[in-house]
């Protein structure tokens, strides 16, 4: 990556994270992007430049996003943008803009009511349009082929994932977001009936409706504005191929490409990494693909598994990151989102203390 | 950190059809695509990262196609990012590219924008499938009615723009309406579809792509020095604003002068009808040509349609607009933008062919979207520095 | 309490196959599975770009299977609408005979404990084949290819294909669109006022786009029924599926009395086509009340009054 222009994370807001909530994704976005604002010390006013993630296919309506722009306060107008993608990748467009160097600051958004619409009648709509949404190849039933072929590579086992299930869940108490949480006995967890053979209702995420914001300032200014400003040192998103039958489902090519892009290997240790694992078994493919060792704690929010507002879901990573960072004291962080069938997109954010 | 001088070097795009049946939509975007490479003298490995916009996935029943489409643009190992901006996407896909490289990310970006509307119907999808839709010519009628009766513009206005935009696309050899007899009496003749806008006054729904090949100051320097001019991205500004507060205006809207102010500004231009060449203007109903011209404040308020009046926004005139044909003559609404932006780059490259402005140096492009609410704009020039 | 509309988003598009998925979906109405050559590979079901490289692959097919072994699975015990067989069974990546990758079907083995990884499988073809994924109806336990009328060589290439998409929605009607619902049930105009910058706004709207601010009962101010037309359009109307307009139909712009609020794009009442034009004096006209005494807004019909001669009305758009 070329050298960029720092720019610093000084504020943030998560949705509380629901089954169902009454609110539209435009008032979930009200709410946390007057809580971002507040959090970072400015208002709507100071904001540059602003960025949404969002999908019409989850919000059942084209366009949906326009009725969100009533959230920012775009009056005067503003510069704005849209991404049709989770709002991680909101935040590397309003990252990338912020390395244009006229402006300060700016705001990134990701929204969305999972419960819409059953996942499983949506999810099928982003596969291959000829091959596989025809047969109605869904999110869940994707992940489990992949479960499949790290058990049979004997790269994983069930009790691993029951064991991650546990983990995150048991760390997610102390997040008050989280929508999931509480002790659960692994035992237990493999005792219970299978969803999707291989994967168990606690190897797959709850269905969320949440939102985030993330605000990001450059430079002096982010100095200006707060004396712990997280900066962002790499970022960097990678693609690959879509069908899942013509990939090595047992790596992830494609996030170890984003991780070496983004220098996660240079610059120190990591401390902790918030990845967007949705399923059990997405952990320890993603651990291994961005060499992140057991020394580094992974998802201490409970991650995806506690809370997954589809297209909100990436940007809350790197909420959660910078909050280790601020709150927790931890010095280097890894933020990852993803998208498609088996982690077919993958992206890097990597987060220090201010300096 | 300033910013790094962004060129482009490829451009290409598809036939645009109504329906484009003999591809697939990964045939239909590669189609462009393959053609800005072959342009840009570039192969798939040259290119490190895409860019890829098109409107609401509804209109081909395909959620997220970047994820299926990674194959079809050479992504697999590379970032692959997809804006929507509403009908101003295809601008923003290509000033998002030119970000990449003006911030030095990357090297060498590739921006691809699209819509297969033959899949489905644009009008399902703009009122997504739940009842009676408006369309986009009934949301846009009251603003035209306005806009004629705020500067009097003579009710021919909006017919002579079409018919010029349809002469343009006669020479423009993508262009998908070919109406070699169209005239004044027959667009006058066609069919009142949302008063004031009449049938052969609106946009056709088209099937297509548009690339554009976007790299660094030593390619633009290379593709110059081996004979292939590159356009010289000179600014480039996006503003949205709220689709309706009470006194909203929508016809001189601040967004849209606002967004012409920021390229202005960045380029150092001052007076916008001189130092501008052409323009490239998202006009998807006759009337948006003056509107525009007086919105962007490239002339003054109630001067716009003086200007298609006399004929100086006509191929041969004093301030050329929609050389290739524009958005009324073909509507693939994703990439309308796009193609707007990459005419413009053609013009200054010199490489417009039959509908080549004569020593076109400086050009606008222009896109909007949703309730004329979403505005990208691009400047391009054939030097890096035009006004020195 | 929340209440929640329900909507179906439905389409059957019209895709166009392109020179490589439609030569394997002509592959299928002839019980054949083919497979594309690239360098030593073959892929199976065919792509048009090297998945790894991006570069154009020669149309160069081969015939892969019908046999294959399942390389991974999974098992679908309860099947949405959306997917292949209506009782339980298994997703595999099926790596057919001559293939080098994973071809995504479906395996009808009856129950889970009939799938095990690195089974052998054989397509189960319909006897009605159109040209589509779905021709292979699914896949079943076997090494030994089961009988299938083969069909005559194709006389006409497969180029197109439908896709039926169907997504059931259900969105919150938020209280502010409740109250406003529950307004115009008892014949009322309900309006929100910002309480920062004390713009009017009508609908049930939930924040005011301005200051961004949320806009709640508190906020709540009745309107006049009385206005004047300031702005219209006459729609006719395209045809697709689930248009309800057939004929050519009006919706105007109304400016209430005495506030700053204009409704837009309003049905009209008891004027003609023909009659619609700014400065047209209108009151609104309430359906009879329902079963259970709820009232509707049926539109704007002419008070008869002399029209408002302000050439001006016509910009009052929003």
């Amino acid at each position: 990556m070329a050298a960029t222009e720092p720019v610093a994370i000084i504020g943030w807001s998560v949705s509380p994270m629901e089954r169902r909530t009454d609110k539209t994704e435009a008032q979930l976005l009200l709410d946390v992007i007057t809580d971002a604002t507040a959090h970072a010390g400015i208002s709507r006013a100071d904001v540059d430049f602003t960025c949404a993630g969002s999908c019409d296919y989850v919000a059942g309506q084209a366009f949906s996003f326009v009725q969100n722009i009533n959230a920012i306060g775009a009056w005067p107008p503003k510069r704005d943008s849209h991404v049709e993608m989770d709002g991680a990748w909101a935040l590397y467009e309003a990252w990338v803009r912020l390395q244009l160097g006229d402006l300060d600051v700016a705001l990134a958004t990701g929204s969305g009511r999972s419960s819409t619409a059953d996942p499983a009648t949506i999810y099928p709509m982003e596969m291959d349009p000829y091959y596989l949404a025809p047969l109605g190849a869904d999110a869940v039933s994707m992940a489990a082929l992949q479960a499949r072929v790290l058990l049979d590579a004997g790269l994983v086992t069930e009790r691993q994932m029951a064991t991650i299930a546990a983990r995150t869940r048991r760390d997610a108490v102390a997040n008050p977001h989280a929508q999931v949480s509480g002790e659960f006995d692994v035992d237990a967890l493999l005792a219970g009936e299978y969803v999707r053979d291989p994967l168990r209702r606690h190897d797959l995420p709850p269905i969320t409706d949440g939102a985030c914001a993330v605000v990001l300032a450059r430079g002096e200014k982010a100095r200006e504005l707060t004396d712990r400003p997280v900066w962002i040192t790499g970022f960097a998103h990678v693609a690959e191929a879509h069908q899942p039958g013509v990939r090595d489902l047992r790596v992830s090519t494609s996030a170890a490409r984003a991780a070496k892009a983004a220098g996660v290997a240079e610059g120190g240790p990591i401390d902790v990494a918030e990845l967007q694992s949705a399923f059990t078994h997405e952990e320890p493919v993603l651990t291994a693909a961005l060499g992140l060792g057991p020394e580094v704690a992974i998802n201490p929010s409970g991650g995806p598994l506690a809370a997954n507002p589809i297209m909100a879901t990436g940007l809350v990573r790197i909420a959660e990151a910078a909050r280790q960072i601020r709150d927790a004291g931890k010095r280097r962080a890894l933020a990852h989102a993803t998208s498609g069938p088996c982690l077919q997109q993958n992206l890097v954010c990597v987060l220090e203390e201010g300096r | 950190m300033s910013k790094n001088p962004c060129a482009i070097i490829g451009i290409g795009q598809t036939q645009h059809k109504s329906r484009r049946w003999d591809v697939s939509l990964g045939g239909l975007v590669r189609e462009a695509a393959s053609r800005a490479l072959e342009d840009a003298r570039l192969t798939w490995a040259d290119v490190d990262a895409v860019v890829l916009g098109k409107a609401p996935d509804l209109f081909e029943g395909v959620m997220k196609p970047e994820l299926y489409l990674t194959d079809a643009l050479g992504a697999a190992g590379k970032p692959m990012f997809r804006v929507h901006t509403a009908g101003s996407v295809g601008g923003t896909t290509g000033i998002v590219a030119a970000h990449l490289v003006e911030t030095g990310i990357h090297r060498t970006v590739l921006a691809v924008a699209y819509q297969k509307q033959s899949e489905g119907n644009a009008q399902f999808a703009l009122g997504s499938g739940k009842g009676a839709s408006l369309g986009a010519g009934g949301a846009f009628a009251p603003y035209m009615r306005s806009y004629i009766h705020r500067t009097g513009a003579p009710l021919d206005v909006g017919p002579m723009v079409a018919v010029k935009d349809r002469q343009n696309a006669l020479k423009n050899p993508y262009a998908h309406l070919k109406l070699a007899d169209i005239s004044l009496e027959k667009v006058k003749a066609s069919q009142m579809m949302w008063d004031p806008i009449r049938y052969l006054e609106s946009c056709p729904s088209s099937d297509g792509a548009c690339a554009v090949v976007l790299t660094d100051e030593a390619g633009g320097l290379a593709a110059a020095a081996d004979g292939r001019p590159p356009a010289w991205v000179l600014a480039s500004a996006v503003r949205s604003e709220p689709s309706s507060f009470p006194g909203r205006d929508a016809v001189w809207s601040a967004g849209a002068a606002d967004c012409a102010a920021d390229v202005y500004r960045q380029a150092g231009i001052t007076r916008p009808r001189e130092q501008i060449d052409c323009a490239e203007l998202y006009v998807p109903f006759s009337w948006y040509e003056p509107m525009w011209l007086e919105a962007h404040h490239i002339v003054g308020h109630g001067e716009g349609w003086k200007l298609t009046e006399r004929g100086d926004t006509a191929l041969g005139g004093a301030f050329p607009v929609n050389m290739s044909g524009g958005v009324l003559s073909t509507n693939p609404i994703g990439a309308s933008g796009l193609l707007r932006f990459a005419e413009a780059a053609l013009q200054v490259r010199g490489m417009a062919g039959e509908h080549q402005v004569d020593g076109a140096r400086v050009a606008l492009a222009q896109a909007y979207g949703a309730s004329a609410q979403y505005f990208s704009m691009w400047l391009v020039g054939s030097s890096p520095d035009p006004f020195a | 309490m929340t209440t929640y509309v329900e909507s179906t988003v439905r389409f059957p598009y019209k895709r166009s196959l392109g020179p490589v998925i439609g030569q394997f979906m002509t592959g299928l109405t002839e019980a054949r599975l083919l497979g594309i050559r690239a360098d030593d590979r073959v892929i199976v079901p065919p792509v048009e770009w090297d998945p790894e490289t991006g570069e154009q692959l020669a149309h160069e097919f081969v015939e892969v299977g019908p046999a294959g072994t399942v390389r991974s699975w999974c098992w679908v015990e309860k099947p949405t609408t959306q997917h292949p067989l209506d009782r339980p069974f298994a997703f595999a990546l099926i790596e057919l005979d001559g293939a080098s990758t994973g071809f995504l079907h479906a395996v009808d083995a009856g129950r889970r404990e009939a799938m095990t990884t690195g089974m052998r499988v054989v397509p189960r073809w319909r006897t009605e084949r159109r040209g589509h994924i779905t021709d292979v109806e699914a896949f079943v336990p076997g090494d030994q290819p089961l009988p299938v009328e083969r069909a005559e060589p194709a006389g006409e290439p497969v180029t197109m294909m439908t896709y039926d998409a169907e997504v059931h929605y259900l969105t919150p009607v938020t209280e502010n669109e409740t109250r406003v619902g529950q307004a115009a049930a008892e014949g009322r105009f309900l309006g929100l006022r910002c309480p920062r910058c004390a713009r009017l706004y009508v609908g049930g709207k939930n924040d005011c786009p301005i200051c961004a601010v949320a806009l709640t009962p508190q906020d709540e101010v009745d309107l006049p029924q009385r206005g004047t037309i300031t702005n219209y359009v006459i729609i006719t109307p395209v045809q697709y599926p689930g248009q309800t307009e057939t004929e050519p139909f009006a919706r105007v712009h109304v400016l209430l009395d005495g506030v700053d609020v204009v409704l837009m794009f309003q049905p009209v009442v008891d004027l003609a086509n023909d009659d619609v034009r700014p400065g047209v004096r209108v009151s609104a006209v309430w359906t009879p009340p329902d079963g259970t005494g709820r009232r509707a807004l049926a539109g704007w019909r002419p008070t008869g009054e002399p029209d408002v001669d302000d050439p001006a009305l016509v910009n009052r758009i929003h």
